[in-house]
């Protein structure tokens, strides 16, 4: 079962990502795929929380600005999403950070935005094989040591 | 020989001298020790196996590989700390930075005198030491290969004066991939699996991944065996298939997080009330600076310099490269604000702090939760936020030595300093646990704690618990305080000393 309707994962998707000038686009359906694969992976407790926080979100942002959050529009989803991180109340700024943690990792994760920002672990990957390491050592026996 | 999952067709039903759950820096040494000596040797560990060829520097697939709960282990309390362990052969040893320091003197001081500890003689010790950094190539980080970050940041403490250099680390021959935390691509990082697991098997080791102990075997007072079963890890769907091991000697490794957790599901060694209790986690904070030049992160060690100006008040900064995907988590910017500065990647560099010798106490407790899991209890007390924060406004203050335009931090109110007026800001500003953002926390210890009075400890300073005879603990779990550094290569050291008395045990019997 999906943890939220792929309408809904675009836009906070959107939302927190923000389309970064000079990188690839956002893949709502890739990125997805793997939310719901890592989160399947992980605690139960935490994708609960993902959701909760996601429609908590929708929730604060009916009470806050009288609109869903999908209706706020690009410059009012960013204010609403600082203020709630910008606060000092923990719960409020948990709730803003905890989805950010699987949105951010979902996009900047793709070997093709991290290899423009100079992360390319196929290359790394390539040199590692290349230097692989073997211990070859004669072990001194416990006793030698005490 | 290694059991993969797909090795075991049914029920395994055998017997061996010693059984030991867990496959890390605790359960890996004895397993070779013992293997050495000649007895016959079972590991279980959960984890699946994977070697060098598999680690592909992709860290969300490391996270739902080699991580417990895909990384997302966190504690409840202010503020959330991320705690992420390791599940895999190797344990977290698997995953780690390869930071390799002993014990710090004033610290183990404290385990006589506080602790009932002086059995452990620092004589014993450093010989111990002295032969696993043989073992494990223990050298201190080549700053050739280290990378731009630690460099920087070094020259930047250098400037101001402070005591710093480069941490001594279990790697041979490293090229600096950048990976330590999702696997050493070149087999290059000593850990468990690269080092004690090969040599255990080749001595006669059996070790089943993939499998879980559910309970210990009890018979006259004695632990007699182990049960367990196998399970895929990554889904933790049983397979149906069974382990039953009767042993003489049974060793627990779980880790300072599931070893409590095991002995209180099953209600056994608790008689002092102690197990779960005593938690200490090393929490951390980071700070992250963009400068003009390129950094070139993550390429280089990772974590391979340190500053340890406050080593005495119980701080001590490490540094930790990481990937753009964590980065972009560690950054505290959501929306356009976070892509505009992830743009710079490039030219950022980020250093961790940890709070090593601290005021709080958390507490491992079993919590009706969904699946195999206990509740991890944890705030930041006493003047513990206020370490933190000095940690972070240290390697601010550094970083801006070293040139830095601007600094990310953690601190709620305090997100983003441009300069010493920031700077003195942060420092004035009086905190609740509850503003620190982002934590994390890599060195659980303490929750069944070693000491020589059975109603404080749950285990003698040989590991073997005071209540249930042939059954010893042995991982970050009996550490009875923070050794105050990075606990691997402590925790090494109790399981070689614990292995010792192990064996003089099956040895008397075999000799009666
Ligand atoms: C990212 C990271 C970086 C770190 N860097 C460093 C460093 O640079 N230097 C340093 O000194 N320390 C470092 N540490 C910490 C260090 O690796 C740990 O303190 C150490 O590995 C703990 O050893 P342990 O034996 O207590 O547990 P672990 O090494 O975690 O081993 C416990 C094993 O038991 C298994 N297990 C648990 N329950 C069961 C069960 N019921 N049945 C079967 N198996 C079970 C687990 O799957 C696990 O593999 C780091 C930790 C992390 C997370």
């Amino acid at each position: 079962m999906r943890s939220l309707p792929r309408g809904q994962m675009r836009w906070l998707m959107e939302a927190y990502i923000a389309q970064p000038r000079d990188l690839p686009s956002i893949d709502v359906d890739s990125q997805s795929d793997f939310i719901e694969e890592y989160l399947k992976a992980g605690a139960p407790e935490f994708r609960l929380a993902f959701i909760s926080c996601c429609l908590g979100l929708n929730l604060l942002s009916v009470l806050m600005k009288g609109k869903t959050f999908s209706r706020l529009g690009a410059e009012g989803q960013q204010e609403l999403l600082n203020k709630c991180f910008n606060s000092r109340n923990p719960l409020l700024r948990g709730m803003t950070v905890l989805p950010g943690l699987a949105f951010l990792m979902s996009y900047y994760r793709r070997p093709e935005v991290a290899a423009l920002l100079g992360f390319d672990a196929a290359a790394l990957k390539a040199e590692a094989e290349l230097r692989k390491v073997s211990r070859d050592r004669t072990l001194p026996s416990r006793g030698d040591a005490s | 020989m290694i059991f993969k999952l797909a090795d075991i067709k049914g029920d395994v039903v055998r017997s061996a001298d010693v059984a030991i759950i867990g496959c890390g820096a605790g359960g890996g040494p004895i397993a070779r020790e013992l293997a050495s000596e000649g007895h016959s040797v079972v590991v279980i560990e959960e984890g699946a196996h994977f070697t060098r060829d598999d680690f592909s520097l992709n860290p969300a697939e490391a996270y739902m590989n080699l991580y417990r709960d895909a990384g997302q282990v966190i504690t409840f309390g202010l503020p959330f700390i991320l705690m992420p362990l390791g599940k895999t052969v190797g344990g977290t040893t698997t995953i780690n930075s390869g930071t390799a320091l002993r014990i710090l003197h004033p610290i183990l001081k404290k385990w006589h005198l506080n602790h009932g500890l002086s059995d452990i003689t620092e004589d014993e010790l450093n010989l111990i030491y002295a032969y696993l950094e043989e073992y494990l190539f223990v050298k201190r980080a080549d700053p050739e290969v280290a990378g731009k970050v630690a460099t920087t940041f070094l020259a930047g403490a250098e400037k101001l004066g402070l005591s710093c250099g480069w941490l001594p680390r279990n790697a041979k021959e490293c090229e600096g991939f950048g990976s330590c935390a999702f696997g050493c691509p070149s087999g290059s990082k000593q850990s468990v699996d690269v080092s004690f697991v090969p040599d255990a098997v080749s001595l006669g080791a059996d070790i089943y991944s993939c499998c879980r102990a559910d309970e210990i075997k009890v018979s006259g007072g004695k632990a007699s065996g182990i049960k367990g079963h196998f399970l895929d890890p990554r889904t933790e769907k049983p397979t149906g298939h069974k382990l039953d091991i009767d042993t003489q000697v049974v060793v627990l490794s779980a880790g300072a997080v599931y070893s409590p957790y095991f002995l209180l599901k099953q209600g056994i060694a608790n008689s002092s009330g102690q197990v779960g209790k005593n938690l200490q986690i090393h929490p951390a904070s980071s700070a992250i600076a963009v400068m003009d030049e390129r950094m070139d992160a993550p390429k280089g060690i990772p974590q391979s310099s340190y500053v340890d100006e406050f080593q005495g008040e119980g701080i001590m900064l490490e540094g930790g490269t990481v990937p753009p995907e964590i980065h972009a988590l560690a950054l505290p910017l959501l929306g356009r604000r976070s892509a505009e500065a992830m743009t710079s990647y490039p030219n950022m560099g980020i250093f961790g702090g940890m709070v090593c010798e601290s005021d709080s106490w958390g507490r491992i407790v079993k919590l009706p939760r969904r699946g195999y899991r206990p509740a991890i209890l944890y705030s930041l007390r006493g003047r513990d936020v206020e370490k933190a924060k000095i940690a972070t406004s240290l390697m601010a203050e550094i970083w801006f030595a070293a040139g830095a335009k601007k600094v990310f931090t953690p601190i709620s109110g305090h997100y983003e300093l441009t300069g010493p007026k920031d700077l003195a800001r942060l420092e004035r500003s009086s905190l609740r646990a509850g503003d620190m953002f982002a934590m994390s926390a890599y060195h659980p210890l303490g929750t069944c704690r070693m000491g020589g009075d059975p109603e404080w400890s749950v285990v003698r300073h040989t590991c073997e618990t005071w209540d249930l005879a042939n059954f010893y603990i042995c991982d970050g779990s009996v550490l009875p305080s923070s050794p105050g550094v990075n606990p691997q290569l402590t925790i090494m050291a109790i399981a070689m000393r614990c292995a010792g008395f192990i064996d003089e045990r099956l040895s008397s019997w075999g000799r009666a």
